[in-house]
């Protein structure tokens, strides 16, 4: 079907802003990541702190938690975007008012922007916690933007996968961890990079042509995924 | 007819053993016997990236023609992939602890096979966990469309983090082979044998489980 561009993001939009309502009614979502974030920072912190690792280690071992600290927060809130419209059997109506691209975008515009806010207030925790320092900020940020927008999108669409399925909750993790692992892999690599002050080298074009492939696949996919 | 090519395929699979032990030479600089493991582990694994690549051809044509049997032949094609990259991992784990002395110590090659394995296993779990045909149909061949688009990023990206010992690929980047030609010979024709073995497991599989979906379960 048809839609001119402007009802097309008019669409999105609204998607976009239900989410954020629906979420700050129940603060489920914010709860969740939020909870489950400040938790492993505190294990991690604690067992590890700032006097048991020492610089050469930190750098090799910190990037990956840090990664690890994002994948499963995550992982504990953002599956709820697909399942709650399954199970409040609001999809029905949501199929009917949306085109599935309007409505996969709106989506992944709420869960990037759960994501970065995430990331933007777990990162310089962590690196205080963990006496952390960084040489390079900005590929550090380029690091959490595009690794983050990776996250948001290949669990967008993990997620409404798996809403339609049982064990919804264990599901989510089977079926989406093989599929960021490769983004895991390169987005502590450049994450790495940032700390030890390298060129970003070949992982971050990589790691762009990731997010553009899920997105790309998501977009294409979404419609058989989610219209019976 | 089936019956004549199950038969020629018998005889040129028994053929390809027998070339394998009597007929090429052993490669310069492995232990022993070892090298002759080539011409059955690595038609192995390219059975198993042809299982994954044709599932996802039929995922796609379940997407577009939404007819049963094109879904049934995207699970089964997983389930041989599955089963040819298990049997290549395993033979490559025994080669890799007669060279280099341990079963498994996270080559390239092992770790990029294992998380391949890992995503179609999650893809047979996923099918398990839907129960209408359909959307089972829908779901799990969105799933392995994903999967043809995600994997070949480890392919590129495992390489870098750790050197490997894995002798050089048979499909490599320079484009050359540097192989003896006789077993040049009985590697092309194991990979023939193991892709015709591939289609005609697939064919039976397919039918069992048409056979078991017109057929309710007890």
């Amino acid at each position: 079907m048809w839609t001119p561009a402007s009802t097309w993001a008019a669409e999105a939009l609204a998607v976009f802003v239900k989410e954020w309502r629906c979420e700050f009614r129940t603060r489920y979502a914010l709860n969740t990541l939020g909870l489950f974030a400040f938790t492993t920072l505190v294990v991690v912190s604690v067992n590890l702190g700032p006097l048991g690792v020492s610089t050469a280690q930190g750098t090799a071992v910190l990037p990956v938690l840090l990664w690890l600290i994002l994948l499963f927060s995550v992982a504990a809130g953002l599956p709820r975007t697909f399942v709650q419209e399954e199970e409040s059997q609001t999809a029905v109506a949501l199929r009917l008012a949306a085109t599935p691209s309007a409505l996969f975008c709106g989506k992944l515009l709420y869960s990037l922007t759960l994501v970065f806010a995430l990331a933007a207030l777990v990162t310089p925790v962590f690196a205080a916690m963990m006496n952390l320092t960084v040489e390079s900020p900005g590929l550090l940020a380029g690091a959490l933007a595009a690794g983050g927008y990776g996250l948001a999108a290949g669990s967008t669409l993990v997620a409404a996968i798996i809403a339609q399925a049982r064990s919804k909750g264990t599901l989510f993790a089977v079926l989406s961890f093989p599929v960021l692992l490769p983004l895991l892999l390169l987005a502590v690599e450049v994450t790495r990079n940032a700390v030890l002050g390298d060129a970003a080298g070949v992982a971050l074009p990589q790691l762009l042509l990731y997010d553009a492939s899920v997105t790309i696949a998501g977009l294409m996919l979404f419609p058989a995924v989610w219209n019976p | 007819m089936k019956n004549l090519l199950a038969w020629l395929l018998w005889l040129w699979i028994s053929a390809v053993i027998v070339g394998a032990f009597y007929y090429a030479p052993l490669a310069m600089g492995f232990l022993g016997e070892s090298s002759r493991i080539l011409f059955f582990h690595v038609p192995m694994a390219w059975a198993s990236f042809l299982g994954f690549i044709a599932a996802a051809v039929w995922s796609i044509r379940y997407l577009r023609s939404r007819n049963p049997a094109h879904d049934r032949a995207a699970a089964a094609a997983i389930e041989l992939g599955l089963l040819f990259g298990v049997l290549a991992t395993v033979t490559g784990a025994v080669w890799a602890r007669i060279m280099w002395g341990a079963y498994w110590n996270w080559d390239p090659r092992q770790t990029s096979i294992l998380i391949s394995l890992l995503f179609y296993g999650a893809y047979l779990a996923l099918r398990g966990a839907i129960d209408d045909q359909d959307t089972r149909g829908r779901l799990s061949a969105a799933y392995a469309i994903l999967g043809i688009v995600v994997t070949p990023f480890l392919f590129w990206i495992v390489p870098r983090i750790t050197y490997s010992l894995h002798p050089e690929p048979v499909i490599n980047a320079e484009g050359k082979i540097e192989m003896e030609s006789r077993m040049q010979h009985v590697l092309y024709a194991s990979g023939l044998g193991f892709a015709a073995l591939f289609f005609w497991m697939h064919d039976l599989a397919c039918r069992v489980a048409a056979l078991r979906e017109r057929k309710p379960a007890p």
